[in-house]
Formats: C-alpha cells, sequence, structure tokens
C-alpha cells in the first residue's frame, strides 16, 4: 500500500550503465527530506507511507518531541517532530509539510517533516559510518550520505540537482522510539 | 522466520484446541461425579470422556508432547475400563480423573514441551483403583436371556446390560426389519427416536423370513418407562416391543431372546451382499454395535468441528477498525449530500445519494454488531474452570461445599472473559475461606451441612451482572471497622462517620484482610483490592452485600463489550475528550458557591459530602485557552471504590458509543489515558482513564498533606 511511486526515483536501467563493476557493493537506498533547513534521510525500506498532515490531536503530558496522535486508517498512531528531537528549528508547518509512516522497533510511528524530497539509492563508498565521522552525532545518525552523481530521473526540478558538496544525514529509524 | 511463524502457528493451534478439549472434559468430569453422587450411570458421558482424552493423545503424538502422551494414554485405558465396567467408578477414580486433567493443563501451561511429567505416582493409584474389581451376584441372572446372547455380547454391551439390570431397569426386546437399502438411515433414525427414552443395549440380526432384500434385527433395551410409552414411540411399521421375561416369574411367556441363526453369517448371497453395501455390514458380524456408534458418534463431532472457526481476536479488533473506517466514510458522504442539496439542479442526486448512504449505514450497522458478536462467548468457559476450583479448594479447606451455576449461556466479549477468570477465582476462594463455615459449626448455626456457593450471570442492557455468593459466615461491619482502625487505613474519626456500606467497602483497600490466619489460597491482604482494580480496568463496577450468619454476595457489573463503550463527551481548554460513562456517576453544574479550599485542594460540598475536584484543565496543562473566566462549567462526577473524586470540565458534549483503540507504546508513560477514539468527522479523541486520574490526584493529595506536616 505505499504510496512513494509519485517520489522521484532511479531507474535500474540507467543505474547498470553509469555504475558498472560496482555490483557487488552494498546498496543502500534512502527517503530523504528537508528538516530546518538540513536534509536527512531514513532507510526507505522502513518508510511505509507518506501523508499529507492529518489533523493531529495533542497528548497531555506527553514528551515534549510528541506532536500528539493521529487516525491512519482507524489504527491510532503516534506523531514525533524529529526537529525537536534533533534539536533543529522549527517552521511553521506549510503546504509541502509531510508525516512519514516509520516502522520504529515494533510501532510504526508518524513522522513530521518540513518537505520530502526524493529517494536515494547509495553505494557504500557513498556512506560514511557515524562512528567513522566522530564527534558530537546524535544517537539517531547512523551516518552521513555523499551520492555524487544525479542519478534520479523524473521531474526535473532544483531537488534533483545534486550539489557535489550536498550531504544527507542518515537516520535509523529504530532509535527514534527509544526514551 | 517464516518457518518459525509457521511453527508457532501451528503450536497455537494445538494448544487452544487441546485446551478447548481439556475444557471440555473438566466440564463433563463433573457432570460425571454428579451422575455418581446421584447414583446415575451415563455411559454416553463417559464414552465422550473417553473419546476426548484418545483425540488428545492422538494430538499430543502429532505434536510431539511425549509425556502429555503417556499421561493421555494412561487415562485412556483407565477410562476404558471404567467404560467396560472392569473399573467401578468411586470417588477415588474420580480423583485420579481430576488429578490427570489438572496435569494435562499443567503440560499444556508450561513452555518447555520436551519436559518428562513424573506420572508414576498416578499410574499406581490406578493400579489401586483397577484392583478393586466389583464383585457381588451376576444380576442378569435373573433374566432369561440365553447364553447364545450372553456369548456374542462385546464385553462393552455385556456390560451395560449389566449396570442397567442392576440399577434395576427392566428389559425389553424389539424386533424390527429394516430394508437392505434403507437400514443405515433407518437404524439411525430409530436410534434417535429410542435415545431419550432408553439405552440401546445391542443390536442382533435374527432369524428372517428368508426375504433377502430385509434383515430382521432384535433390538435389547433398557427403560425405566412402562412397555406402552416405549411402544408408542418405537413401534411403527412392522416393529413389535416386548419385555424381557425374568426368570422365576409366572405369566409372561417365553420371551427369550432368540440366538442369532449361525447359518445366517456364512450364507453366500448374504455375505456377498454385505460386502457390496456397506450397510450391512451390521448382518455380517454378531457384535458390531459398539464399533458402529462410535463411527456415527465421531462422525458427528467431526462435523461440528468443520463448522467452527477459530480466529485470532486481533483480527477481529482489525476488521473492527475498518468498519470504524467506513463510519467515517459514510458521514463524509453525508456531508457531501448536505452539500448537494443545497444546489437545486443537484437535488435528484443529493437524493439518490442520501438513499444510498442510507442503505450503507444499515449494512455497516450490521457488520458491526456481526463482529461484536462474533466476539463474544459464553461465561461458561471460565466458570467450569472454577467449577474445577472449588473442588480442589473446598477439599484442601477441608469444607463441603456445592457450587451452583446459573447463567453459563450469558456471554460477553472475549476479552473480558479472559481477564475475569483471575477476579473471580479470587472471590470464590475467599468465599471458601473465609465465608464457609465447617460442617460441624454450620450443624450448630442450623444451617445445612453442605455450604452452597453460587455463581450467577445474566444480562442486564449493555451489561452483563456476575455475581459471586456464598450463604457462610457473611461479614461484620463492626469487625471491619475494628481491623481497618488497628492497620491505620481509617482513623477512629473517619470510622464514626462511615456507613454500613462504606465498611464493606474497605476489603477494597490495599493492605486490608480479616483472615487472622494467612492459608494458602487467600488471606494475605492482597486480593480484594486487586480484584477491584482488574474489574475497573474492564470498566466494571464491583459491589459487595453481606449480611452477618447469611452469607455474602459480590456483584460485578461489566459492559459486555470492551470494544465498544458508552462514553460521556466533553470539552475542556479547547479539546474533547471521552470519558467512559462507566465511571461516570453523574455530571451537574459547577457551582462556584459550593467551592471550598482545605488544605491546598479544591473541593466542593456536594449534598452534604466533600467532593475533591480536580481541573482538568490545570491537570493536563492545557494553558491559555479561549475559555473566558466567569462561565459556566460542569463537574464530572467519577467514583472507585469509596473514593470520588469530581472532574471540571467546560462543556458537556453527550454521550456517545465508542470504539477504543490502544495507543502507541511511544504513549506507555502518560498517564490518564485508556486509549483513543475516533468520533466520526473530527480528529481522533482522547479517552481519559479516570480510575487512574483518580489514583494520581488523590495520591498527591496525600504526598502533599505528608509534606505540609514534616
Amino acid at each position: 500500500m505505499s504510496k512513494l511511486t509519485s517520489i522521484p526515483t532511479m531507474v535500474p536501467g540507467v543505474m547498470r550503465d553509469a555504475d558498472k563493476g560496482r555490483s557487488d557493493d552494498i546498496v543502500y537506498e534512502y527517503l530523504a527530506f528537508k528538516l530546518g533547513g538540513e536534509t536527512y534521510a531514513l532507510p526507505l525500506a522502513g518508510v511505509q507511507e507518506i501523508l499529507k498532515p492529518p489533523r493531529i490531536t495533542r497528548v497531555p503530558r506527553a514528551a515534549h518531541e510528541i506532536l500528539g496522535i493521529v487516525s491512519v486508517r482507524g489504527r491510532v498512531t503516534t506523531v514525533i517532530d524529529l526537529r525537536r528531537r534533533l534539536r533543529v528549528p522549527e517552521g511553521p508547518l506549510d503546504k509541502n509539510t509531510r508525516v512519514l509512516l516509520v516502522e520504529a522497533g515494533d510501532e510504526v510511528l508518524g513522522v513530521l517533516v518540513d518537505a520530502v524530497l526524493q529517494v536515494y539509492r547509495l553505494y557504500e563508498d557513498e556512506v560514511e559510518l557515524a562512528s567513522a565521522v566522530g564527534g558530537d552525532m546524535n544517537e539517531y545518525v547512523y551516518g552521513i550520505g555523499r551520492p555524487r552523481a544525479v542519478r534520479t530521473l523524473g521531474r526535473s526540478t532544483s531537488q534533483d540537482r545534486n550539489d557535489p558538496n550536498d550531504i544527507l544525514i542518515l537516520l535509523q529509524a529504530e532509535p527514534l522510539l527509544r526514551r | 522466520m517464516a518457518a518459525g511463524d509457521d511453527e508457532s502457528g501451528v503450536r497455537e493451534e494445538f494448544l487452544s484446541e487441546a485446551q478447548e478439549i481439556v475444557e471440555t472434559l473438566s466440564r463433563d468430569l463433573l457432570l460425571l461425579e454428579q451422575s455418581q453422587k446421584d447414583g446415575r450411570s451415563d455411559p454416553d458421558l463417559l464414552n465422550d470422556i473417553f473419546r476426548a482424552v484418545h483425540t488428545l493423545k492422538g494430538l499430543a503424538g502429532m505434536f510431539g508432547l511425549p509425556s502429555l502422551q503417556t499421561l493421555a494414554h494412561t487415562l485412556e485405558n483407565l477410562l476404558d475400563d471404567l467404560r467396560l465396567g472392569r473399573v467401578d467408578l468411586t470417588q477415588d477414580t474420580l480423583d485420579i480423573l481430576f488429578n490427570g486433567i489438572e496435569r494435562i493443563q499443567r503440560i499444556l501451561a508450561s513452555d518447555d514441551s520436551a519436559s518428562t511429567h513424573d506420572i508414576s505416582d498416578l499410574e499406581e493409584s490406578i493400579d489401586r483403583v483397577a484392583e478393586a474389581v466389583p464383585e457381588g451376584r451376576d444380576p442378569l441372572a435373573d433374566y432369561a436371556l440365553g447364553e447364545s446372547v450372553l456369548g456374542v455380547l462385546t464385553e462393552y454391551e455385556e456390560h451395560r446390560l449389566r449396570q442397567n439390570v442392576q440399577q434395576g431397569l427392566p428389559l425389553y426386546r424389539l424386533r424390527v426389519s429394516f430394508g437392505l437399502s434403507s437400514i443405515d438411515t433407518a437404524l439411525e433414525e430409530l436410534k434417535t427416536r429410542a435415545r431419550p427414552l432408553a439405552e440401546l443395549i445391542t443390536f442382533l440380526p435374527s432369524m428372517g423370513g428368508g426375504d433377502e432384500e430385509v434383515i430382521d434385527l432384535e433390538v435389547l433395551l433398557a427403560s425405566s418407562h412402562e412397555l406402552e410409552v416405549l411402544r408408542e414411540a418405537l413401534c411403527t411399521g412392522n416393529a413389535v416391543l416386548e419385555a424381557v421375561a425374568r426368570r422365576g416369574r409366572e405369566g409372561r411367556g417365553p420371551a427369550a431372546l432368540m440366538p442369532p441363526s449361525p447359518a445366517r453369517a456364512t450364507e453366500p448371497t448374504r455375505e456377498e451382499r454385505a460386502t457390496a453395501e456397506p450397510a450391512t455390514t451390521l448382518a455380517k458380524s454378531t457384535a458390531p454395535t459398539a464399533g458402529v456408534e462410535r463411527v456415527g458418534a465421531d462422525a458427528l463431532s467431526l462435523r461440528s468441528v468443520a463448522n467452527t472457526v477459530r480466529v485470532n481476536i486481533q483480527k477481529l479488533d482489525h476488521l473492527m477498525n475498518v468498519v470504524g473506517e467506513l463510519a467515517i466514510v459514510r458521514s463524509a458522504v453525508s456531508q457531501i449530500t448536505e452539500r448537494l442539496r443545497s444546489h437545486p439542479e443537484l437535488r435528484y442526486l443529493s437524493t439518490e445519494l442520501h438513499r444510498i448512504a442510507r442503505g450503507f449505514e444499515r449494512n455497516l450497522t450490521e457488520l458491526q454488531d456481526g463482529i461484536l458478536d462474533v466476539r463474544m462467548v459464553p461465561l461458561g468457559q471460565v466458570f467450569d474452570k472454577l467449577a474445577r476450583v472449588v473442588r480442589q479448594a473446598a477439599r484442601d479447606a477441608r469444607k463441603d461445599i456445592r457450587l451452583e451455576v446459573k447463567g453459563n449461556e450469558t456471554e460477553v466479549d472475549k476479552l473480558i472473559v479472559e481477564e475475569l477468570s483471575d477476579p473471580l477465582m479470587h472471590l470464590i476462594r475467599n468465599a471458601i475461606d473465609h465465608g464457609i463455615e465447617h460442617s460441624d459449626r454450620r450443624k450448630e448455626l442450623g444451617k445445612g451441612t453442605q455450604g452452597v456457593i453460587s455463581l450467577t450471570a445474566y444480562q442486564k442492557g449493555n451489561h452483563v451482572v456476575i455475581e459471586v455468593a456464598d450463604d457462610g459466615a457473611g461479614m461484620d461491619p463492626a469487625r471491619l471497622k475494628k481491623r481497618a482502625i488497628e492497620k491505620r487505613i481509617i482513623s477512629e474519626d473517619d470510622a464514626r462517620e462511615m456507613s454500613r456500606d462504606d465498611l464493606l467497602g474497605l476489603i477494597f483497600v490495599p493492605g486490608f484482610s480479616t483472615s487472622e490466619q494467612i492459608t494458602d489460597l487467600s488471606g494475605r491482604g492482597v486480593g480484594m483490592d486487586v480484584v477491584k482494580t482488574n474489574i475497573s480496568k474492564l470498566g466494571g463496577v464491583i459491589d459487595v452485600r453481606s449480611e452477618v450468619g447469611k452469607g455474602t454476595v459480590v456483584q460485578i457489573t461489566l459492559p459486555i463489550t470492551l470494544a465498544i463503550i458508552s462514553a460521556l463527551v466533553i470539552r475542556v481548554g479547547g479539546q474533547t475528550y471521552g470519558i467512559p460513562l462507566a465511571n461516570v456517576q453523574e455530571a451537574l453544574l459547577l457551582d462556584t458557591r459550593a467551592l471550598r479550599t482545605v488544605e491546598g485542594r479544591e473541593v466542593m460540598t456536594l449534598r452534604g459530602g466533600t467532593l475533591p475536584l480536580c481541573r482538568l484543565r490545570e491537570l493536563f496543562r492545557l494553558g491559555d485557552t479561549h475559555y473566558e473566566q466567569g462561565r459556566r462549567q460542569f463537574v464530572v462526577v467519577s467514583q472507585l471504590g469509596a473514593r470520588r473524586i469530581g472532574l471540571v470540565v467546560d462543556m458537556l458534549l453527550g454521550q456517545q458509543d465508542i470504539v477504543i483503540k490502544a495507543l502507541g507504546k511511544s504513549l506507555r508513560g502518560v498517564r490518564g489515558f485508556v486509549g483513543a477514539t475516533d468520533l466520526g468527522d473530527q480528529a481522533v479523541t482522547l479517552v481519559l482513564d479516570t480510575p487512574a486520574i483518580l489514583e494520581e490526584v488523590l495520591a498527591s493529595e496525600t504526598t502533599r498533606r505528608a509534606e505540609m506536616l514534616s
């Protein structure tokens, strides 16, 4: 039931030409999104659905980063605000705001993001693990993705143009649930 | 991973099937015990039990539970001996059987299927029972039954014959002819007609009139009914019924049962026909009855199994969610209908849509009712388990107690049934332990020596009432008061103001126990409060009535289903919440003149009593709202045991049936809500957990009081 088809993604045929001889490398698929001016990404496999933000019901006395609950086809789902978790500035909700339904452990969480960008396919050498980068990395951060070339098709929007300096902050879904 | 899922699925299937069998077994054993006490013998019941154990053995073998298989095998052997009369049905035998079931349950409950369970003691006691072979004069000697008849009876038939004669039931002989082609159905029909009146002991083919298309049968039966009654019921067509003569009595005529013709079985044409037509196997063998009956009964039980489906309750929850979604679609459609109505040129579309929407709604309601209905199970499921507990606990306490169960068939939601067994078990153990007196004491008091615990269930509107009553000593409010003061649960001042009901309510206070001695069963002071909490969690209430010397009645009132509850919808601080109606005592306008502050807590005077208040706006930190000061507010009064609290809200929006859905794990730490619900056209609405809020608010009050003192 994934509604991801509307997101620009890569065509396998193009891939093969561009990346000959690299088929042995591990490939990561990530869904990139904007959050407070930065580009983050979550593993595509864990993202079930992208929703326009439904009406969110506040839950009194819940943790600060919990925005509230929504009903997704009859299932009560908790929505968290990643900006509050990652301590990035909050902007107002606008027409690009989306809620990603993400499998985190044994619960499906709603994750509010400023805008959904695209799916990236990253090879192992395009990913730097957080442990290797060192520094004061957030526990949700898996690593840094540095996509080398534009390998996307679809509508030609400004988001498709990859600045060589563009980096993706790769998140892992599971720790989102902790605490 | 898929394989693992499969395996656990199969195991679960096995467990639930085995559990079902065990439950049926327990019920049947209790019935068997009853019939034994009444001096009746019930061969059908014994056969059912035998078959159930046999099935269990088969299942255990299939799923690789050797210890269960061995145990079932041992029990099966004992049951077979019972069936055939090799062993007498005594209290000792019943004990062994009950013990066996208990162990089966234990094996099923233990996770480690491979572990071995020692049953040597059970085997020993079976051996002991088996040695005590029934003795006595052969009662069959009274009847004019030739050796030629007795000689062809199977062991089982002979035993049944003996049993019936021992009970003094007269024997009858029915001569009947059946057409070869229809014997199958005709025989079945005869059995059905005869069963309520008589026990059919055997069918023997008799000498026929030479017509090859007809089989003549002699049916030996035992019945407590008069010959005339039986004749009326059984004699259709060419059937002839007469009483079997007793030896040494005059005037009955030589109605000895005819032995079967030995020539018959070897007659070649018949033999051929018999193989060609399965139904005539009856005529081929002289002792087929037990076998035929077995097959018939097995086929019957197979059919009934195939008619039921076991469903994981989560699947039903899912369906319920889908129904909830459809309800939202429905309200969206009706909104569109309204919008269309305002365009005159689209009016006809609106009417059409309205009609369709109505049909949709009707079907939706039916669907919802249907799903709820599927979730319903009879309370008998848990009552049967309790009957076993009573038996065991009464023996342990050396008290003579009878359990009377009424309303077995009353249905409630499966989830509720699951959650009920522990609280009910506790209530019953309390009744056995503290309620019912020992026999000698009862005699002194002029009561019947046997104590009675009754378990009654009935439906009352949208609720189910379950009563656990005993005719024991009852509870003395004065003693409860004294105890509570000793335990510093209440002060002497408190005690003076407490009514009789308040005092009885003390038993639900944590840490309160009146039993002087602690027994295995109860009296540890944890119990009634846990019972109360568990019942509250199910949205139920618990009441106790008691009279010294006469007994105690604990009454539990529960909603029929957890899936749908009635809720009061309120608004406070700009937010909408639901409050389960089961937790609401009343709702009234907040009278600011009745407000007082006691030790920093806001209270109001309600009919002379003091009601602590909780402003939900403050508790939930709903902050500044558009709600102006000085507007009317309301108080929703909620009660938990002897304690009450008034929740201050802005608006009462009305009452609505809601489907409560659990909150996700990420909100586990948040107190005050049982879940959330869709109210249809709006955002999802939180449902308050009033007992938890009450606990929280009143507990913080105690803390504050303690702080003020220090």
